[in-house]
């Protein structure tokens, strides 16, 4: 289940048809995406798996190494052959070695795209029209057109939750690395994190930052951008679809863009969201569950999902909906899922990787300077730790 | 040798093949009303229990198998400075809000005992906190402390008592303080009517012999009162502090744990440790506390024991 309701119903909809059509009985629970990982965790301990399910590709690494997932490559091809193919992305995403060679899910959309958001009523006056194309211009930006306790520029998030590993992104951008090439050593300690470090830091300090982003949760760039009080924020469309229904004065005043780049590169993430088959479906309903996913992926269905949902596309076909070429948002998305960086670039993606994301690391060390006032280098040393003692882990 | 002869006889006929004398067989009727719930005990309490504690020593993830690792997961968790400040916010957070919530509790069910105006009111009212939903109360709390929109922060500055917002849950200093806070809010209801119920069996006598010895009020409520609901007091704090400890939504809801790890408890690291599958590990930081909770329990047995 993600933000949008529309989206969300299109699905059980489209579901339910799919079974009256074939004379399946079928039930739909709809489940918030963020406990996708405590529910299904249960399912599997209670051995009460549903037939088929959505998930990341994080937990699909995961779940794949422990054996809980039906390889799907054969309906990867079949989909990809009916739909002009999948986009590059996809492919590369699904490649991970992690997977040990094998396609572990379908993907039905291109996700964890961030697009910029800025406030152009505001940064207009002050000269700063103009999208960014650094993370640097946006604190200069945020600078120039913040007016503190009304409005603040930077509103991406420092604290554990998953919105803050966007500083994740910001690091590699700054040609940082959480691990080597070979995806087994950390490589936190370096020159790149420092001067990543320094700078977002620095901005925090002055007050770049709105109060409250070291422990903001899931929405709080959402309220904060809302609210009027911060002046960019990286959001992959609720926002969007939101200030859309409920206040076209906001959506006015905002304009989009892609992800800026950092001093090394230009890092923009692109991950999918999956369909996947538990191991423990039987093969009768696994093939009734790969016949539902091709239904599923069918382009008049996708083009009234999309429209809805805040994702980008999967398969060529659907770089030919409307709205990847009237929406201002999702061309930004349809784009990032183009050109965009797959998976976890320039870093492996691994389980190792997985769990250091999940232990929001990144800011976390961020934390450990401007909320503790341990020094910058302090901060490396203890990340680098812990990372490393997560990367032997996963290597033993 | 002669077989006991277990099916004939006076009480073979009554009471089948069994010989049991009127002591016995009532005893065995009892176990046998009991077996029910031993076996849901059984299943639901004490297997999980153990299987815990046992999947504690494995690198068990979740549907994964459970590989021996001896103390593995607990040598890796005393390596992480999150363990080593979840027992620190632990420790505080726990020591703090029973603290408060005793003294809290102790003033308002005295006050709730004496015959005041709207009594039944007051009694009814000082529940609500505690009937209400946890992650309703606590994200309630959240929004009232919240720099921006948050009415705490709206009235410090209309008031002019600030000048720019106060960062209640994400500075380092007043984080565990406002989770405290919420944390009592929630709570101190059941200490209030707990200690209102212990006070309403206290005889009226001791109080009139307090009064015609010349005691104030002070010197009845620790001479009188307290000495008669020590027991309750007790078990109240004890069986609080493990609901407090094991208490995963305040934290949660309010700060993630955060800011940096200022108030980051064991459940929620629990949590952040099953996130990862890694379900030996979250299991090992669970049932490292299990030592203090033994003690709790202990202390709790002895003392209903004494009770009756």
């Amino acid at each position: 289940m993600i933000f949008s309701e529309e989206a969300n119903d299109a699905v059980v909809e489209r579901i339910e048809e799919w079974g009256a059509m074939k004379g399946v009985d079928v039930e739909v629970v709809m489940i918030n995406e963020n406990e996708t990982v405590q529910r299904i965790s249960a399912a599997i301990e209670a051995g009460t798996m549903p037939d088929a399910f959505d998930l990341g590709v994080d937990f699909a690494l995961l779940l794949s190494q422990t054996g809980q997932l039906q390889a799907l490559d054969d309906l990867y091809q079949q989909i990809g052959d009916a739909h002009g193919g999948w986009l590059d992305a996809m492919d590369a995403i699904l490649a991970s070695t992690d997977f040990g060679g094998a396609i572990y899910g379908i993907p039905y959309a291109a996700s964890g795209i961030n697009v910029l958001y800025r406030r152009v009523d505001v940064l207009e006056p002050v000269g700063e029209a103009d999208a960014p194309a650094t993370w640097q211009e946006i604190a200069v930006n945020s600078a120039a057109g913040q007016d503190p306790p009304s409005h603040y520029g930077m509103g991406f998030a420092l604290s554990n939750v998953g919105d803050a590993n966007l500083t994740t992104t910001m690091l590699q951008s700054w040609g940082g690395r959480i691990a080597d090439d070979a995806g087994t050593t950390c490589t936190l300690d370096s020159p790149e994190t420092r001067a990543f470090l320094e700078w977002i830091t620095g901005a925090f300090a002055d007050g770049l930052f709105p109060p409250g982003v070291t422990t903001w949760d899931g929405g709080g760039d959402n309220t904060a951008y809302q609210s009027g009080n911060a002046l960019f924020i990286a959001n992959p469309g609720s926002v969007y679809l939101n200030i859309r229904e409920n206040d076209p004065e906001l959506l006015e005043a905002t304009r989009f863009s892609g992800l800026p780049a950092g001093p090394a590169m230009h890092i923009v993430p692109v991950t999918a969201k999956l369909r996947g088959i538990p191991a423990s479906t039987s093969p009768e309903k696994t093939e009734l569950a790969k016949d539902l996913f091709a239904f599923l992926a069918e382009d008049e269905f996708m083009e009234q999902y999309m429209s809805a949902a805040i994702y980008g596309p999967a398969l060529d076909s659907q770089l030919e909906f409307a709205v990847f070429n009237e929406s201002p948002v999702h061309i930004g998305l349809a784009d990032a899922a183009l050109n965009g960086t797959p998976g976890t670039f320039p870093d492996v993606d691994n389980a190792a990787l997985a769990e250091y994301q999940t232990n929001f690391l990144t800011p976390r060390m961020i934390q450990r300077i401007v909320v503790d006032n341990l020094s910058i280098d302090d901060s490396i040393a203890e990340t680098q730790a812990a990372c490393q003692a997560i990367y032997d882990k996963h290597n033993q | 040798m002669a077989q006991p002869n277990l099916t004939r006889g006076p009480r073979a006929a009554r009471g089948g093949w069994l010989r049991l004398n009127q002591r016995q067989s009532e005893g065995l009727f009892g176990y046998i009303l009991l077996a029910p719930i031993v076996v849901c005990l059984a299943t639901l309490v004490v297997y999980p229990f153990f299987f815990a504690i046992y999947i504690s020593f494995t690198n068990r993830m979740i549907g994964g198998q459970a590989e021996y690792i001896g103390l593995g997961n607990y040598l890796y968790l005393m390596r992480q400075p999150d363990f080593v400040a979840s027992v620190r916010n632990t420790v505080v957070l726990v020591f703090f809000v029973q603290l408060i919530k005793l003294v809290l509790g102790l003033g308002i069910a005295t006050l709730l005992n004496q015959p005041i105006r709207f009594r039944q009111f007051w009694r009814g009212l000082i529940l609500l906190p505690w009937a209400m939903p946890a992650f309703v109360a606590f994200i309630t709390w959240k929004l009232l402390l919240v720099p921006q929109g948050g009415a705490f922060n709206f009235i410090l500055i209309e008031l002019g008592l600030v000048n720019t917002h106060v960062e209640f849950l994400s500075s380092k200093a007043l984080a565990m303080p406002s989770v405290i806070t919420a944390s009592v809010w929630r709570g101190f209801p059941f200490w209030v009517i707990s200690f209102l119920a212990a006070m309403q069996t206290v005889p009226k006598e001791l109080y009139e012999a307090a009064v015609l010895d010349g005691a104030n009020a002070w010197a009845r409520f620790r001479n009188v009162t307290l000495p008669s609901i020590r027991h309750i007091v007790l078990v109240v704090i004890l069986v609080s502090t493990i609901w407090t400890t094991n208490s995963f939504e305040a934290v949660f809801l309010m700060t993630g744990g955060g800011p940096s790890n200022a108030t980051l408890t064991f459940p929620v690291l629990a949590y952040y440790s099953l996130q990862s599958l890694q379900i030996g590990e979250a299991a090992a930081v669970s049932v490292a506390l299990l030592p203090v909770f033994a003690v709790l329990a202990l202390i709790i047995a002895v003392l209903l024991q004494r009770e009756n």
